[in-house]
């Protein structure tokens, strides 16, 4: 199933701009399918619905770690580690103004 | 698919946002793990010379201890280089840098540092990557202006360390 979800704020700016938005396939959570340079949306138990890109997947399949880009964005250390139960899927497309 | 479209759905359907956060006031950040996966590494040096000095190459027990010495002295190599990573990539903006124009000499350095601790053996760069991270510490409690004192880490191998004095 695919979703469609709009991103704000600029952690991952410039490669994802705030306003934009973007397909979320939400099957994926269950994956195998994703891999480190990935971007995911998740629920986060502190700060709510969040879009970052995949710097580690736990070989078990239990977790995920994510960061920003952006230098002012929040570390992968208060991230912490997303559970894959909590992920809402796998960004597929982009749809940006520019882009359309 | 065109943005419009998706823009004008949006009014209606109101679709989730997801934040790419830069702005949560989070500030959680401090060198100690850096501290101590160093001093980490100059401990299991320091194991591994404790068993080389044995009598015990032939049994597998030794194979096992150096085994899990080394591993753990890679693991903690790099783990003392991410954690300086994040406080660089994270926190250190280019004001500090002005002030404390050594930082990214000093980061550098580090990133070197601990790759010589994986690749050798020798106590001389686990003494030189604790060092480093001291002096990395030193310069991260100044820009958030917290006292420092310096004290001998309370367990082996009890190296001199630098500590918010709180």
């Amino acid at each position: 199933m695919i979703k469609i979800i709009k991103v704000t704020g600029s952690s991952l700016s410039p490669f994802f701009l705030s306003g934009e938005y973007v397909l979320v396939w939400r099957a994926s959570r269950n994956f195998k399918a994703i891999s480190p340079g990935d971007y995911v949306v998740f629920n986060h138990s502190q700060f709510g619905l969040l879009i970052k890109k995949v710097i580690l997947n736990d070989p078990l399949g239990k977790y995920i770690e994510t960061e920003g880009i952006h230098p002012d964005s929040l570390s992968a250390q208060k991230i912490g580690k997303i559970p894959y139960t909590d992920i809402v899927g796998k960004v597929l497309k982009r749809i940006h103004p520019k882009a359309s | 698919m065109s943005y419009k479209i998706i823009q004008s759905l949006d009014k209606f359907l109101r679709f989730p946002e997801a934040k790419a956060h830069c702005d949560v006031p989070c500030g959680i950040y401090d060198p100690i793990s850096a501290q101590i996966d160093a001093l980490t590494v100059v401990r299991m040096i320091d194991l591994m010379d404790g068993l080389t000095s044995g009598d015990e190459k032939t049994r597998k027990d030794f194979h096992n201890s150096m085994s899990r010495y080394v591993a753990v002295k890679e693991q903690h190599a790099e783990k003392a280089k991410h954690e300086i990573r994040v406080i660089w990539g994270d926190f250190i903006k280019d004001a500090h840098i002005e002030t404390y124009p050594q930082l990214p000499g000093l980061v550098h350095k580090i990133m070197q540092l601990g790759s010589k601790c994986r690749q050798t053996a020798d106590r001389d760069h686990g003494l030189a990557l604790v060092a480093a991270i001291n002096e990395f510490a030193e310069i991260f409690w100044a820009i958030k202006d917290v006292k420092i004192k310096k004290a001998k880490a309370p367990y082996a191998p009890a190296l001199e360390m630098v500590y918010p004095d709180l």
